[in-house]
């Protein structure tokens, strides 16, 4: 007596979608016993393999396809070979076709298990971030396991995941990254099917585009209002203001200079990958904006001493050419990272870069150095000092970087001698 | 002569802790006899030489911590020595009118109590090695009345000069100058009240978890 199989849904991929519904009567078996992975209900999966199978002969193979089965969902490779094996034994025994082809599917299913990576992903405190771990094609890339870490969990989108390897513990090396480009093929140790990665949540990011550009509207927007505004008077100061021509100049040079900036930011820079966590806005914010106003209030103050005009003149036009400068500087980085986003390290060259590494903080700590030339106060010159260590500290793990990167060896070309930041100093 | 240096820096430790040690000690007698005989409004004319050099040795503390002679955080020294140095010489010191008021009286004590436990505690440490646990209990558990009491004794002592600060205009500079710069010590003094706020839960904060984690570690052993 041929068994009547219901139309049976072909359950869902690791990826939640759907592989459809299927007809029982051609591929019934297979689909059925195979492959529904997910959301079957244990014990109603065997009740109904005893009822579909209910007769004497198969009495025998229904329970023996009821253990298979069972131990199948298991997922341990030696429950699924050996539910393999009761069911090649069946098939023996009975000679019976449905028996021969769920073998042939369980088969398959063993095989397409083999190409499969199972990734199992922890918190840093040991807990298992998804139960049951994840599966993914073995040619899967860090930025596919991200995505369906994603899917899991709907508020840790990928970029606010960090993924590394286990460390040992006790262990004082840095846990090694991954890299969302790679395969997980690349992180796997040897030929192993498994993987286990630690996450670390980042918080809540924000590209570096939005970053940028609200560091920079501030100063933009708050030097202006010292300008324009009759603020002093909150200050105590009555009367009119005295406009000297190099605080004219210094608006538009300051409010140029944040124009610039943000222009680079949308049309210029090349981002990598990256992103920063949400709390930088804030710090960031209040560095620029903080500064702006400082800045601001000194050489718009209706008390503001003026420099001699030569002073001023060499001054703001230092600075301007240091500005065109490191708009190119800015180009130059820009057309060293490939379109793609690849995020990959070059030696950088041409212009000022053949003498100094990071030649684009060198022209922009130049180019404060001519508006406090032209400006003379000494919340400029805080500001400039500040600005400089903060750039000299990037400085220095570019170059680091750059020169471990570039060490000569294996056909990788050498980092040449060059400045770090600031010649003769650095 | 690793061996002799060694040596050298336990013996200049030791010799530094218990020498400020000294010093705290001589500040609180004075501070409570003065209060007994005469009262509070004199308390600080009498306390003044011996509390200004003390409190004035901390500023070594800083340098300690930056050639890493010893291994407290910067971070964490940092503004308990500034906030120290600041209200001795910038408000004690600069404004006599406030020299006679009571809370000098309550600053002192609670200042003297600390800084006697913990000179006292690490000058053991650096001479013997390890300390009784009555003393690293005292270290770690008299904070906890005591920064209150000290930290709002600093911010009335500040919030008392406010006024003078304005009248005198003392450590102040105004425009028109050459070089466009002004300070005010009044509103310095102002954002170093607001600093304040935030600092508060930062260092009791950093103090409580070394509490538990001193405390847990001595009683392991």
């Amino acid at each position: 007596m041929q068994p009547k199989k219901p139309v049976e849904d072909c359950g869902q991929n690791y990826r939640g979608e759907n592989l459809g519904s299927s007809n029982a009567d051609s591929f019934g078996f297979c689909n059925d016993v195979s492959l529904m992975t997910v959301s079957s209900n244990r014990a109603v999966m065997l009740l109904l393999f005893f009822v579909t199978f209910y007769s004497l002969d198969d009495w025998l193979a229904s329970l023996t396809l009821c253990i298979s089965r069972v131990m199948k969902r298991s997922k341990r490779k030696e429950d699924v070979q050996t539910s393999i094996s009761m069911c090649a034994g069946l098939s023996v025994l009975q000679m019976q076709e449905h028996h021969i082809l769920t073998m042939v599917c369980q088969i398959s299913y063993q095989v397409d298990l083999r190409l499969k990576m199972k990734v199992s992903v922890t918190t840093r405190s040991g807990r298992e971030l998804i139960n049951g771990g994840l599966v993914l094609d073995s040619s899967a890339t860090v930025a596919d396991l991200q995505e369906a870490i994603h899917k899991r969990t709907k508020k840790y989108y990928p970029s606010r995941q960090r993924l590394t390897l286990p460390v040992q513990p006790g262990s004082k090396d840095k846990p090694v990254v991954l890299q969302y480009k790679k395969s997980l093929k690349d992180y796997s140790s040897g030929d192993s099917d498994t993987i286990t990665v630690v996450f670390k949540n980042l918080g809540p990011q924000v590209s570096y585009r939005t970053l940028f550009f609200f560091e920079y509207l501030g100063p933009l927007l708050l030097y202006p209002v010292f300008y324009y505004f009759p603020v002093y008077q909150f200050f105590g100061y009555k009367g009119e203001r005295v406009i000297h021509p190099v605080q004219t100049y210094a608006l538009y040079y300051w409010c140029f200079h944040y124009f610039k900036r943000i222009m680079e930011t949308f049309f210029v820079h090349r981002f990598s990958h990256a992103t920063s966590p949400l709390s930088n806005v804030f710090r960031n914010c209040a560095y620029y904006w903080s500064f702006g106003c400082y800045i601001a209030y000194y050489v718009n103050h209706p008390f503001y001493t003026p420099v001699s005009d030569i002073q001023m003149k060499i001054g703001f036009g230092f600075g301007a050419i240091m500005q065109v400068a490191n708009l190119y500087c800015h180009i130059i980085l820009r057309n060293l990272r490939s379109p793609s986003g690849n995020g990959g390290y070059q030696i950088p060259k041409g212009f000022l870069f053949n003498v100094v590494t990071c030649a684009n903080y060198t022209t922009e700590i130049y180019q404060w150095l001519g508006f406090n030339i032209a400006t003379q106060t000494v919340a400029g010159y805080i500001f400039l000092v500040v600005a400089a260590s903060i750039m000299t500290n990037w400085a220095l793990a570019k170059h680091r970087r750059l020169r471990r990167l570039f060490d000569g060896k294996e056909g990788r070309p050498k980092y040449p001698r060059r400045w770090v930041i600031l010649p003769p100093f650095l | 002569m690793a061996g002799f240096l060694s040596i050298l820096k336990r013996f200049y430790l030791t010799a530094y802790n218990w020498i400020v040690f000294a010093g705290w000690c001589q500040v609180l007698y004075l501070t409570l006899k003065t209060l007994k005989e005469s009262g509070h409004e004199h308390v600080y004319s009498n306390v003044e030489k011996p509390l200004l050099l003390a409190q004035s040795a901390a500023f070594l503390e800083i340098l300690h911590g930056i050639v890493g002679l010893v291994r407290s955080p910067i971070t964490a020294t940092l503004p308990q020595i500034s906030s120290r140095l600041y209200v001795v010489w910038g408000i004690l010191y600069s404004f006599p009118e406030v020299q006679t008021h009571p809370i000098v009286s309550s600053l002192l004590i609670s200042w003297g109590i600390t800084e006697i436990i913990r000179y006292c505690f690490f000058g053991v440490k650096e001479a013997f090695g390890s300390t009784p646990y009555w003393l690293l209990w005292l270290r770690y558990s008299t904070f906890l009345v005591l920064y209150p009491t000290g930290i709002s004794s600093e911010i009335g002592m500040i919030y008392n000069a406010l006024p003078y600060m304005q009248e005198s205009g003392l450590y102040s500079l105004w425009m028109p100058n050459k070089w466009n710069f002004s300070f005010d010590y009044f509103y310095f003094a102002i954002i170093v009240l607001v600093i304040y706020l935030p600092g508060i839960p930062h260092m009791y904060g950093y103090m409580l978890g070394q509490r538990k984690k001193v405390l847990a570690k001595s009683k392991k052993e």
